[in-house]
C-alpha cells in the first residue's frame, strides 16, 4: 500500500530525511516514532505529496508520487500536525469541500459526509462553524476531512495531541475501528506518527523509529516487547539520549537551531 | 484546470463570511456616490457658466462621456488601487497563515487550480465592483443621452485593471504569511505601476527616448484612459492580458515554491 523508496530530503547541508526505506501493507497501522526534528514530518510531507523528495520516491496504493502524483494524492488522507480548518466554514460546508477538490464524485459526497460525521462523532455539531468548536472537535474534524473522501491511505501527524484523556480514546478507538476489516475486507492502511507511546502500544502492530533522518527500528511491535523492555527503553536506546546516563557522562551530542544532531567525534553510535 | 471553480467558490465565501468583504462594497459604493454626485454638480456650473457667457462653442464641445463619466471612472480607478489590496492580502498569506495550504497541496490540485481559483475569486469580485460604478452612468441615460459604446468601454477599462490589481495583489500575497506585508507589497507595486508616467515626465536623463516608452507602457494609465475614451485597441487589451498573465505565472511560481522548501 505504502512503498517508500530510499527517499532522502535535504535542505541545503541539512539532511533531514536520509535515505528511508519501508513498505506498509494493506490494513497495517505503523507507528512512526522519532524525536522531534528526526524527520517525521517531513517524511509524511513526502509520502503525502507536499513536497517531493530530494532523492529517491515513493508509491501510494500502486501510484509514484512522481509519476501519477494527483493519484497517489487522492490516495491519501491526511491529517497535518497543524489542522488545515477554515475557522469561518461550518463542518459540513468544509468537509464537502474537501471532498470535492479530492474528486469525489457528487453522488457519493453526501454520503462520504455523513459517514466522516458519525465516525468522528461530530454529527451533533455539523452546522456549527468550526472556528467556534472546542479543540477536540476541531481535532475530530482535522480527522474527519482525512477520511471523507475514503482513501485506503491515512496520514495522521500526532492526532492526539492536544487533547484530553477521554478524547484521546475516543480518537484511538476511533483509528483502530478504521483499519479493522469491514466484510472481511482490511479497510484503511494507516501511517501514525506520535510522542504517546502508549498510544502506540494501544493501537499499532508495527513500529518504525527514526533517529536524525535514518530509518533505526522496523519491526512489529510483538518482537520489540518480547524480551520484557518497554517501548520507552527502545525509545530511548535507539535515539541514543540516554535517559540513564548517569551524571558527568559526556553530553550526547550537539544539537543544532533545527534540533538535530551535528555529527562530532564524540557521537555515540547506536 | 476542473477544480478551478471550487477553489473560486470557496475563497468567495470566506470573502463574504468577514466584515472585510462587505466593508470594502459599502466603502466603494458610498465613494462612488460621492465622486458621481461631485462630478454631476462640477458639470452642472460648467453648462450653467457656459451659458451666461454665451460661450456657445465650449457649450457644444460639453458632453456627458467626456466631461462627467470619464472623471468619474478615473476616480474610481484610483479607489480601486485603495480596495483591492484589502481584497487579496489574504488569498494565499491567509492560507499559509492558517496551515490549510497544507490541504490544497496534498489534495490532488494542480497548482494552476489554486491560482486560477484564487484569481477568479478576485476577479468576480471586482465584477461586482464594476456594477456598482455601472449604475451610476446608466442613471445618466435616464436624464442625458451619453454615447452607449464609450460608456461601455470605460467600464471595461475598470473592469480590466481591477483584474490586473487582483493578479498583482496574488502575487504579492503569495511570497508572505503575513496579511499585512501583502497588502504593503500589493500597494506600492500599484502605486508604481500608477505613477510610471509621472516618473518618465520628470525629465530625468532618458525619459523622452526608448526607456520613458517603455516607463509609459507598462503604466496601466494610458490604456486604461484610452479605453474611457472609446478607443478599443488590441495593443492595450494585450497589455492587461500581459500583466494579468505575467503576474498569475509569478504567483505560481511563488506558490509551487513551497514544494521545495
Amino acid at each position: 500500500m505504502i512503498e517508500a523508496k530510499g527517499i532522502t530530503k535535504r535542505y541545503g547541508d541539512l539532511v533531514a530525511v536520509d535515505d528511508v526505506s519501508f513498505r506498509v501493507e494493506r490494513g497495517e497501522v505503523v507507528g512512526f516514532l522519532g524525536p522531534n526534528g528526526a524527520g517525521k514530518t517531513t517524511t509524511m510531507r513526502i509520502l503525502t505529496g507536499f513536497m517531493p523528495p530530494t532523492d529517491g520516491t515513493a508509491e501510494i496504493a500502486g501510484f509514484d508520487i512522481f509519476e501519477e502524483p494527483l493519484a497517489a494524492r487522492r490516495s491519501v488522507g491526511y491529517l497535518p500536525e497543524n489542522l488545515p480548518l477554515y475557522p469561518e466554514m461550518t463542518v459540513t460546508s468544509y468537509l464537502d469541500y474537501v471532498a470535492k477538490i479530492h474528486d469525489v464524485p457528487r453522488r457519493q459526497r453526501r454520503d462520504g459526509i455523513d459517514r466522516a460525521l458519525e465516525r468522528c462523532g461530530l454529527t451533533e455539531v455539523r452546522a456549527r462553524v468550526i472556528g467556534n468548536l472546542s479543540k477536540g472537535f476541531r481535532q475530530r474534524v482535522g480527522l474527519a476531512q482525512a477520511i471523507v473522501h475514503d482513501p485506503p491511505v491515512l496520514v495522521l501527524d500526532e492526532p492526539t495531541v492536544g487533547l484530553d484523556p477521554l478524547q484521546i480514546q475516543d480518537i484511538r478507538r476511533l483509528i483502530v475501528e478504521l483499519a479493522s476489516p469491514r466484510d472481511g475486507e482490511p479497510q484503511h492502511t494507516v501511517i501514525l506518527s506520535t510522542h504517546i507511546l502508549p498510544e502506540v502500544a494501544a493501537i499499532c502492530r508495527r513500529v518504525i523509529l527514526i533517529n536524525d533522518g535514518r530509518k533505526t527500528v522496523d519491526s512489529p511491535l510483538s518482537d520489540l516487547t518480547r524480551e520484557g523492555h518497554s517501548l520507552e527503553e527502545l525509545f530511548a536506546r535507539e535515539t541514543a539520549q540516554d535517559l540513564t546516563a548517569p551524571l558527568g557522562r559526556e553530553a550526547p551530542a550537539q544539537r543544532d537551531a533545527a534540533g538535530r544532531r551535528s555529527e562530532g567525534p564524540g557521537e555515540p553510535t547506536p | 484546470m476542473k477544480h478551478v471553480g471550487n477553489v473560486a467558490g470557496r475563497e468567495l465565501r470566506g470573502l463574504f463570511a468577514s466584515p472585510v468583504a462587505y466593508g470594502v462594497l459599502s466603502l466603494f459604493a458610498v465613494l462612488a456616490g460621492f465622486f458621481f454626485i461631485l462630478g454631476v454638480a462640477w458639470f452642472a456650473d460648467l453648462v450653467m457658466r457656459a451659458q451666461q457667457f454665451q460661450a456657445f462653442d465650449v457649450l457644444a464641445d460639453l458632453n456627458l462621456n467626456d466631461r462627467l463619466i470619464a472623471e468619474f471612472y478615473g476616480s474610481m480607478s484610483v479607489v480601486l488601487l485603495f480596495l483591492i489590496p484589502g481584497i487579496t492580502m489574504g488569498l494565499f498569506a491567509a492560507e499559509k497563515a492558517k496551515g490549510t495550504q497544507e490541504l490544497l497541496l496534498t489534495s490532488p490540485l494542480t497548482i494552476w487550480d489554486i491560482v486560477l481559483g484564487k484569481f477568479l475569486a478576485g476577479a468576480i469580485f471586482v465584477g461586482l465592483l464594476v456594477l456598482i460604478v455601472g449604475l451610476y452612468p446608466a442613471l445618466l441615460f435616464h436624464y442625458g443621452d451619453p454615447e452607449l459604446g464609450k460608456t461601455f468601454s470605460g467600464l471595461l477599462g475598470i473592469l480590466l485593471i481591477g483584474w490586473t490589481y487582483v493578479a498583482i495583489g496574488a502575487f504579492a500575497s503569495s511570497v508572505t504569511r503575513n496579511q499585512v506585508i501583502a497588502f504593503l507589497i500589493t500597494f506600492v507595486l500599484l502605486l508604481c505601476l500608477l505613477l510610471l508616467p509621472a516618473i518618465s515626465e520628470l525629465g530625468v536623463a532618458g525619459s523622452a527616448g526608448p526607456i520613458g516608452e517603455i516607463l509609459r507602457y507598462l503604466s496601466t494609465s494610458p490604456h486604461f484612459e484610452a479605453l474611457v475614451k472609446g478607443l478599443v485597441d488590441t495593443a492595450d487589451l494585450g497589455y492587461f492580458v500581459l500583466m494579468i498573465g505575467t503576474f498569475l505565472v509569478l504567483t505560481k511560481a511563488a506558490v509551487e515554491s513551497a514544494r521545495w522548501r
